[in-house]
């Protein structure tokens, strides 16, 4: 079921802006979902091995723990519905924003690290959760879909405060 | 909490005085449930009577933990659908947080 959806501009970070447009249907909002929480598991694990400040290294361990549980609950709700994830421009930026992020990521060292990751991770969670609001629960059609997105929305909200003090720590 | 004392302390004595009279009947402790879904505590404030035991059960797909915000109690890392049991031993109110998602506070009134 499609929806229409307000173009939310600059949702992502600069090399996906505008990624969370257009209307989506049920199997879109999936792909999206698990490539939001993969962007953000991939960085985690950068973080946690080459990040140089411990709350960095440990929220960048809690991001793939938190993000791969999402991930699993995502994929075994798709399942049990018998939706397949579809590929569409929005995921597609997603992961090209996320690839960048990390590819920038790793010529960086020590405290410029630390700031370029967490200060991504604020931002990242920010545009998200303004996607989840605006765009996913609106757009999802089916019921368990949308709770689930619901459910982890808190998620969401937790990460931000929390990378938000980890930056202020930083400074 | 001085007042929540001597009310416990004070029909104690009474039925000592009162030989006769068969000692009042002994409550049994009841197990309450806090489930910990969507990052928060449900219910956020729990009142118990002394004695009483409380279960947290995590409902989310990723960790939590139940700590005391003063150096107390703590379950450590609760996975997806464990649980953890707290008898506290005195009353009182004891503020709890998750160590992993800051945004999560619960409380637990003991009488």
């Amino acid at each position: 079921m499609k929806v229409s959806v307000v173009l939310v501009a600059g949702l992502l970070l600069a090399p996906a802006a505008g990624a969370f447009a257009q209307g989506v249907d049920d199997a879109q909002i999936a792909s999206i979902v698990v490539t939001a929480n993969q962007v953000d598991i991939d960085a985690g694990k950068l973080a946690s091995s080459m990040g140089s400040n411990a709350e960095v290294k440990k929220f960048g361990q809690q991001m793939v723990t938190d993000h791969t549980g999402v991930n699993k609950q995502a994929t075994d709700l798709v399942t049990k519905l018998k939706v397949t994830p579809k590929d569409n421009p929005t995921s597609q930026a997603l992961k090209k924003g996320g690839d960048e992020n990390v590819a920038s990521l790793k010529k960086l060292k020590g405290a410029a690290f630390d700031k370029a990751y967490i200060d991504h991770e604020v931002a990242y969670h920010q545009q998200v959760l303004d996607a989840v609001d605006k765009t996913l629960i609106p757009g999802a059609s089916n019921a368990e879909l949308k709770a689930l997105l619901e459910k982890v929305r808190p998620a969401f909200v937790a990460h931000l405060e929390h990378a938000k003090q980890v930056q202020s720590s930083l400074k | 909490m001085r007042v929540l004392f001597l009310a416990a302390v004070v029909p104690g004595l009474l039925s000592c005085s009162s030989p006769g009279t068969p000692p009042p009947a002994r409550r049994t402790p009841a197990t309450h449930t806090v489930t910990i879904e969507a990052v928060a505590y449900a219910p956020q404030t729990l009142t118990v009577e002394l004695g009483d035991s409380i279960v947290w059960v995590n409902k989310d797909p990723f960790p939590h933990s139940v700590t005391d915000a003063r150096d107390g109690f703590d379950s450590s890392s609760l996975q997806p659908d464990q649980r953890w049991t707290l008898t506290p031993t005195k009353t009182g109110e004891l503020t709890y947080v998750c160590t992993l998602h800051q945004t999560m506070k619960g409380t637990i009134v003991v009488r």
